[in-house]
């Protein structure tokens, strides 16, 4: 791909002339601005190869680090500051990691206490006088592994249905991926009005099954459920495409020989299946796992932050909250980061583990 | 399931019994002996002892002589049941959309009334199309950023061999793993900040409220993905191809423009096509950039929280704003399937 063409000679005009020869100059006409795209795409031309590949990844760069690199480094050095909820600047004299401390034992002071007494004694791991990161965080893990974990059942499943060959498989995949692609907002607007008791008829189903209160929409463990379902109706698409792609990467012929060996189908499962489709299944829940421990949108739109408090619902009631706790806000941020960095981690271990055991 | 003494018996005799039924997609192990018209071996014997039993147990006894047949049942079951869960909620909605207010109540299957003037409402109490036209703009600047930005990298992740290659990938693939919230404190910060340059552009001089607050940080969130979805496709070209183009005097920047993009067309496709349906229905941003009124370019999302948030709770509205917000990804979801499958895949397994 480096082959260096003669464009180096300085007198080809266009970068895009077709058919333009190896003797190069042909247009002898020479405007000013194009004398200066000259000089750039020459000077671009006698890089080297490695110097042009960081030319090109300079703008995504450039994009990433205003968007993510700089405001993550920023979010660091905002937590390690005071609040100062008065003045011109929100921020006040560093701190240390006072900010984490008192997150992490309930001092922070919130602009609005989570979760009302009378609702939350009901909620198994939920209950007053936790600090409320703590609170936050034992929802938003639980979110995420339950999710995550159902989420790979269900996905297994529609995997399988979509791995046969039947007439109108192309509508099937459709209707399975359709939750996938609607818009968090609307994922959370249908479950809002199925559980509204004046419109939807679930909070009635499940309070005649007497799983539900009379107003699951504003009772927190009421509200956990809701919101996972809808998380396990929007996303099992995904799990079930990732993991159908390693299905269909599996050698058929292995399961005839297990079936000539008299294996059964749980023991085919197994032993075949699953190893095989499990670097495929770690990349999907990885995502997956990721993206439940940022969940935020599908709340707010169905139960609210105060009902069902998540990591990302911290931080905005934080900042937005009423009172300026922009360094608590900002360590709550980072500390998400953190746990999500750790679980990153977990998974890199576990898929260095697998890819050992395989080969 | 499968009876343990299939593997004795002689292979030819299995091979014949696989031709004379090979409707069970799935080939399950069969017993060859139950299917033989005197029915003489002793393992039938042995089940069909007693004759006298009820459905059920028969159904039981057919079930384990022909487990392929229970396995396509179970298939059956399963593509009815996901396809019930997976579309009802959409059905519902819709039932909910055509009831007239004032009687949403107990709507299951059907609507309590008809009433097809709520889809024209949606338009008229608050308006709708002009949410619906801004969404539609970030999603598709966002579109052309990411594609523009993503493949100038991913022809350097894909084609190019230079120092630190893996690790920056791995960077770009971290980047896309944390949360927003991460990254919102310092952005809100700056889009708040008054810049003096900006001033004759957006009146304050800051960039909430314009279309710039949402596209620079959705461009950047789901670049990841298509730098990797464009890496995947761009290192699939030929060098010969891309040699050749350079020898006929086409410059570096050219090649990628006129050889390399138009030949990955397809991977160009699915990278937009993902782009586009993760921006449009991005909440975190979308919600937290704007405030919320049409004129300051804020998203479809606001819009139908409108609904939910007026002192008047307008049910049958919002599940028709809904219905009506689901429509482009749907379209996009049916014609683009296929892309989006191997998007997917291709874009999470290239890890």
């Amino acid at each position: 791909m480096a082959t260096d063409a003669d464009d180096g000679t300085g007198t080809d005009t266009e970068p895009v002339t077709d058919g333009g020869t190896l003797t190069g100059g042909e247009t002898g006409t020479s405007h000013g601005h194009e004398r200066t795209g000259n000089a750039v795409v020459n000077w671009m031309e006698n890089l080297s190869e490695a110097a042009y590949a960081y030319l090109l990844l300079l703008p995504a760069f450039a994009l990433l680090t205003l968007i993510a690199f700089y405001p993550m480094i920023r979010t660091f050095v905002m937590s390690l500051r005071a609040n100062q909820t008065r003045g011109l600047d929100p921020l006040g004299g560093f701190v240390g990691l006072e900010n984490y401390i008192d997150i992490l034992t309930g001092n922070a002071r919130l602009a609005r206490q989570f979760l009302d007494v009378g609702l939350t004694s009901s909620f198994p791991f939920i209950e007053l006088g936790t600090p409320f990161f703590q609170q936050a965080l034992f929802v938003t893990l639980a979110f995420a592994v339950i999710s995550v974990v159902v989420e790979t059942v269900i996905g297994f499943g529609q995997a399988y249905v979509l791995d046969q060959e039947f007439t109108g498989r192309r509508w099937v995949r459709v209707a399975i991926i359709l939750p996938w692609a609607v818009p968090i907002v609307i994922q959370g607007m249908i479950f809002f009005l199925l559980f509204q008791p004046t419109v939807g008829f679930g909070s009635d189903l499940m309070q005649s099954l007497g799983i539900f209160s009379g107003t699951p929409l504003a009772n927190s463990q009421d509200a956990f459920i809701i919101i996972l379902v809808a998380d396990i109706w929007k996303s099992s698409a995904f799990m079930a495409l990732l993991i159908l792609a390693g299905l269909q990467s599996v050698d058929r012929s292995l399961y005839d020989v297990a079936r000539v060996a008299g294996a059964s189908p749980w023991q085919r499962f197994k032993l075949i299946t699953l190893p095989l489709v499990m670097p495929a299944l770690l990349v999907a829940m990885l995502f997956r796992t990721m993206d439940a421990m940022r969940v935020y949108g599908l709340i707010e739109s169905t139960a609210g932050c105060t009902t069902v408090p998540s990591l990302s619902c911290l931080v905005v009631e934080a900042m937005f909250g009423g009172t300026r706790i922009y360094a608590t806000a900002a360590a709550v941020a980072f500390a998400t980061a953190l746990v999500i960095g750790l679980i990153i981690g977990v998974y890199v271990l576990l898929f260095r583990d697998t890819d050992g055991g395989m080969y | 399931m499968s009876d343990p003494t299939d593997s004795t018996e002689p292979p030819t005799d299995t091979d014949s019994s696989d031709t004379d039924r090979n409707d069970g997609s799935d080939g399950q192990p069969r017993d060859p002996t139950l299917r033989r018209p005197d029915g003489g071996a002793v393992l039938e014997d042995d089940r069909d002892a007693d004759l006298d039993r009820g459905p059920f147990q028969q159904w039981v006894s057919d079930a384990i002589s022909h487990p392929e047949r229970v396995y396509r049942a179970m298939f059956y079951v399963a593509a009815i049941f996901f396809l019930f869960t997976t579309l009802f909620p959409f059905y519902w909605l819709l039932m909910v959309a055509l009831t007239p207010e004032g009687q949403l109540q107990d709507i299951v299957f059907t609507p309590n009334g008809f009433n097809p003037g709520a889809f024209v409402e949606v338009f008229q109490v608050i308006p709708f199309h002009i949410y619906m036209f801004n969404s539609f703009v970030i999603a598709l600047a966002s579109t052309v950023v990411v594609l523009v930005i993503a493949s100038l990298a991913g022809y350097a992740f894909g084609r190019l061999e230079f120092p630190g290659r893996t690790p920056l990938m791995l960077l770009v693939l971290v980047i896309s793993f944390f949360p927003p919230a991460a990254f919102f404190i310092p952005l809100n910060d700056l889009f708040n900040t008054s810049f003096a340059f900006l001033r004759p552009i957006t009146g304050d001089g800051t960039l909430y409220n314009t279309p710039f607050a949402l596209v620079t940080p959705l461009s950047a969130i789901f670049m990841p993905l298509a730098i990797f979805i464009l890496t995947t496709f761009y290192s699939q070209i030929p060098d010969g191809l891309e040699d050749a183009a350079r020898v006929e005097g086409t410059t570096r920047l050219g090649a990628l423009f006129r050889v390399i993009i138009p030949l990955s067309a397809p991977g160009v496709a699915t990278a937009g096509v993902l782009t586009f349906i993760a921006v449009y229905n991005e909440f975190f941003f979308s919600f937290l950039m704007t405030d919320g009124q049409p004129e300051n370019w804020a998203p479809i999302l606001d819009g139908i929280l409108a609904y939910q948030g007026q002192y008047q709770v307008l049910y049958n509205l919002m599940a028709a704003a809904s219905i009506l917000g689901v429509i482009p990804v749907a379209i996009l979801v049916v014609i683009a399937q296929e892309k989006i499958v191997s998007g997917l895949t291709a874009g999470a397994l290239k890890e």
